[in-house]
């Protein structure tokens, strides 16, 4: 294919907002405030279920700096949130329904006064019978969570006949994976501050992945309409699906509301981990059957989703990870079903990869197994099975275009050589064992069969300043900076020349949430879109200025220049001032939503516009004595389709792989036990190991620029990969995550590499 | 209310200051909240994360887990004494060029482990830089660009010895 020639698109340039980090500006919420801000706490739960018969403020109220305690009876709208299914109160109504749950807010002049009202207030509960387990939730005579039942969600994907294939299959495996509750760990704890202007609008700041939709929701709270309030995302210290619930702006606006004084809301670590959403623990049970030459012929799968208290984004985790069962793989016969359900156990929400990380442990471990009873190479029988342009899902999409496992496959395949050369010359050590593991992956790009548009917006003034006004909250990724990019390349000026207004809802247009991997796909297109409008009035304007051929002009450093006579041009400044002379459209609007159709009740549709795919090389030594793991390195080859900005594209799939190895390792949050940060430990700097990421461009026609996403695809094939090398090194398979300790010491125990033999030729 | 407070006279980022303020408060609290200095961070207040790294008489220290009072006398630098006015440090530089920063949250802690790391050993290893940042959690990066930053202000600042 003939590479186009861009002049900022592929580009590796500097991040937009680094500076102010590296040199310390007070950028992130809790570096800034307002004159006399009140301090602003919440009361949260004790009790996992518990009625509440009366919650009594008056003592509270009496203590001197005390302003305000706030309830549910003074939420002026609806006292219910969520994106998916509303069925989550900003404060407890009647009812808590898990620890932490919060049940008053209160308002004071400091954190003294705060604190002792925090203790002051009485609330009396009545004690209900909790349930911890997804299974158990389902029982007949299960604690009722929520009014319409513990079910939140069922998915299913049925597509010709599983259990008869079974029977034509030269193996069959069959297993059941689970994995834990994890915390999101963004570093910068949530933050929220806000004030009253003058005219009554309420202004709220946010470290928060939607800010659009806290507007919704916060109007729908207070009964007030869009012009009444303000929503301007802060600086975000990173993200991962948990900001995009309302962690705290709804508290900050119900305070401005009642109280008309500037207020600011900082949580502890600790109130982190108490308050917002895990992801979700799964258990899959899945049954995988391939013919003698390893071709998947079927796959059936049970997955329960424990959602917790609240269903936030369960029900696209029940989607996803009924979607995505199957990997980048195809398959004939389908017959899944997903679950989602509630329990007394901490809401689970949205966490990078929505469901999609935990079936890709269960199965990339079905493949291994099914390779190894029928003696074919792990990558061989991905190979074998990788879906190409023009195979269909399981849910019956046909793919097109930009299919890129099979080159990702490829990209592995000589590390992958090399190192099954090198394993056991280096297995030095006699309590060392070292092990070698693929993992592959498929991800959709954007919300699963439902609309999820992006709209945007690129102005150009008297003096010719372009700017770029997008929705979208740069949470760390780097969307900002991609986007001048994509404007600058359109217009053919440099992208210092393209000034960005993003995430205030004063200002700028709905761009929807920064999640599923969906904003350089999605705004990046209504981005380019608007500059293709902004950049087509321009060339006719140049032609009137020029009397020229439109079809004979180009844009280039901020001049509209024939082609063929360079010499004649006319400035962007000079159309600009002829543009607003004339009283024209000197403002452009972009709209992209991708072309999905929704799941039918078979699971059949075309949920996504475009797939991202990924295979990964995962080389591990284990300490066969102590159980101790050692990732020694990763080769991650990734399809993004087009790498905007190649750097940053390795900056996500890296940051992907610390937060996989940290899910197939480390990471476990248990409710009501891990407290802390010294409870609940991420990869460090040594945890984590040389990692090669390979870009592979497979253009995707419909994405800006052939751009598709990467953010959660990063995540996804790490895990699976690392376990496949665990049990490559131990022959002894874990079949929960995390593989801590504990679990890798079993399993050198059981395979019997705990006790070297004295002839171990290996 | 001033019978309470303590003094500390401490030079911070090259300046001579004196201040009043509470026994119990951690550094943390006496740079952010009384010197409005923001850019030291706190991620976990426990001494965890490494986002409120500072240096004190040129040790890497969790301020969060230090008392202000323990600043007194001291000489003290944070990330706002790295660069001169526009001009970004050798660190900052780096960390700009070989895209280090994600979010930034843990970015402040990182430049001053690797100041840190690079007044003690000029010629640090991929081992010696992964363990001297060992302390600083970041949750974005993966670290990967992270290291190949504080090994090129390495070369950087090693360079720029030699030329003198
Ligand atoms: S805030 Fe000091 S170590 Fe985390
Ligand atoms: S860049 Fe976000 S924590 Fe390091």
């Amino acid at each position: 294919m003939k590479e186009a020639m861009t002049t900022s698109i592929g580009k590796s340039i500097k991040k937009i907002d680094a500076v102010e980090k590296l040199t310390g500006k007070p950028v992130f919420c809790a570096d800034f405030g307002f004159e006399n801000s009140l301090v602003l706490k919440v009361l949260r739960s004790p009790y996992a279920h518990a009625l509440i018969n009366s919650i009594d403020t008056e003592m509270a109220l009496k203590i001197s700096g005390v302003k305000g305690v706030l309830t549910a009876v003074d939420i002026p709208g609806k006292n219910v949130l969520g994106i998916i299914n509303k069925d989550q109160p900003l404060l407890a109504e009647n009812k808590v329904r898990c620890i932490g749950e919060p049940v008053a807010l209160i308002a004071a002049e400091n954190e003294e006064a705060a604190e002792k009202a925090m203790a002051a207030i009485s609330v009396s509960y009545e004690e209900l019978p909790a349930v911890f387990s997804a299974e158990e939730s389902l029982k007949e005579n299960a604690p009722v969570i929520h009014e319409k039942g513990n079910l939140l969600a069922k998915k299913t994907i049925a597509r010709g006949n599983a259990d008869q294939e079974f029977q034509n299959c030269a193996a069959v495996i069959e297993n059941t994976y689970t994995t834990s509750h994890i915390e999101h760990v963004y570093l910068e704890p949530d933050a929220g501050a806000g004030y009253v202007n003058d005219d009554g609008l309420l202004v709220v700041y946010a470290s928060t992945q939607n800010p659009h939709y806290d507007l919704k929701e916060i109007i729908s709270l207070l009964e007030l309409d869009e012009q009444q309030v303000r929503v301007i995302q802060t600086a975000t210290g990173g993200g991962f699906g948990s900001r995009l619930d309302l962690n705290l702006a709804g508290f900050v606006a119900l305070a401005l509301y009642h109280l008309k004084q500037s207020v600011r809301l900082i949580y502890s670590r600790e109130e982190v981990f108490l308050a917002t959403a895990k992801r979700h623990p799964l258990k899959i049970t899945m049954k995988t059957g391939a013919d003698k030459t390893g071709k998947l012929l079927a796959i059936k799968a049970r997955i329960l989703c424990d959602t917790g208290a609240y269903g936030s984004y369960g029900i696209a985790v029940a989607a996803r990870s009924a979607v995505h069962s199957a990997g980048p793989y195809s398959v004939e016969h389908v017959d899944v079903e997903s679950s989602c359900v509630y329990t007394n156990n901490p809401f689970s929400g949205a966490m990078r990869g929505f469901g999609a990380p935990q079936v890709a442990f269960a199965y990339e471990s079905q493949m291994d197994l099914l390779a190894d009873a029928l003696k074919i190479d792990p990558l061989e029988i991905r190979q074998v099975n990788a879906l190409q342009n023009g195979s269909v899902t399981i849910t019956g999409q046909k793919l097109e275009e930009s299919v890129g496992i099979g080159n990702c496959i490829e990209a592995i395949r000589s590390h992958y050589k090399d190192a099954c050369q090198n394993q056991f010359i280096k297995n030095t050590r006699p309590y060392q064992k070292r092990g070698i593991g693929i993992g592959c992956m498929l991800y959709g790009i954007g919300n699963t069969g439902t609309k999820n548009p992006a709209s945007a917006r690129i102005e150009i003034d008297q003096e010719g300043t372009i700017t770029v006004f997008t929705g979208c909250a740069d949470i760390g990724q780097g969307s900002t900076t991609i986007f001048t990019q994509i404007a600058a390349e359109v217009l053919g000026v440099t992208t210092d020349h393209i000034k960005i207004c993003t995430a205030d809802t004063k200002f700028t247009p709905n761009a929807g949430a920064t999640s599923a991997s969906r904003q350089t796909y999605i705004s990046g297109n209504a981005i380019k879109q608007a500059a293709d409008k902004m950049a087509d009035t321009l060339l006719d304007q140049a032609a009137s200025h020029l009397n020229a051929d439109k079809a004979n002009l180009i844009l280039t450093n901020e001049y509209a220049v024939i082609t063929n006579n360079p010499d004649k041009k006319v400035s962007f400044s000079d159309l600009a001032v002829s543009l607003h002379k004339k009283e024209d459209d000197t403002c452009w609007h972009g709209f992209f939503d991708p072309q999905t159709t929704p799941l039918d009740e078979n699971g059949q549709g075309a949920p996504y516009a475009t797939y991202a795919f990924a295979c990964q090389l995962a080389i591990v030594s284990v300490d066969t004595l102590t159980g101790e793991v050692n990732v020694e390195k990763i080769v991650a080859a990734h399809d993004v389709g087009k790498a905007i900005h190649p750097e940053q594209v390795k900056g996500q799939i890296c940051g992907g792989i610390a937060m996989g190895l940290g899910f197939a390792l480390m990471e476990e949050f248990e409710p009501g036990k891990t407290i802390s940060m010294k409870d609940y430990h991420i990869p460090t700097s040594i945890d984590i190991p040389d990692i090669e990421p390979i870009i592979i461009e497979s253009n995707e026609p419909s994405g800006p620029f052939g751009a598709k996403g990467v953010g959660e695809p990063a995540l996804i094939p790490t895990s699976p990969a690392i376990l496949n090398a665990l049990n490559n090194a131990l022959g002894e398979r874990i079949y929960s995550l995390p593989a801590n300790l504990e679990r890798v010491l079993e399993a050198c125990i059981k395979s019997g590499n705990f006790e070297p033999k004295e002839n171990d030729n290996e | 209310m001033y019978n309470n407070q303590i003094k500390i006279s401490l030079k911070i980022n090259g300046q001579e200051n004196t201040v009043h303020a509470p026994p119990d408060i951690s550094a943390l609290a006496l740079i952010r909240d009384i010197l409005k200095l923001k850019g030291s961070k706190e991620g976990c207040g426990i001494g965890e994360c490494g986002a409120c790294t500072i240096l004190v008489d040129g040790k890497s220290v969790n301020a969060c887990i230090m008392l202000a009072a323990q600043l007194d006398g001291r000489e003290v630098l944070t990330v706002e004494g790295l660069n001169n006015g526009e001009k970004l440090s050798i660190e900052q530089n780096a960390f700009l060029e070989n895209h280090a920063v994600q979010c930034g949250f843990c970015s402040s802690g990182l430049l001053m482990s690797t100041h840190a790391l690079l007044s003690e050993n000029p010629n640090p290893d991929q081992n010696d830089i992964r363990k001297a940042i060992s302390g600083n959690l970041c949750r974005c990066t993966g670290y990967h660009h992270i290291v190949k930053a504080v090994g090129e202000a390495a070369k950087q600042s090693a360079g720029d010895e030699n030329n003198e």
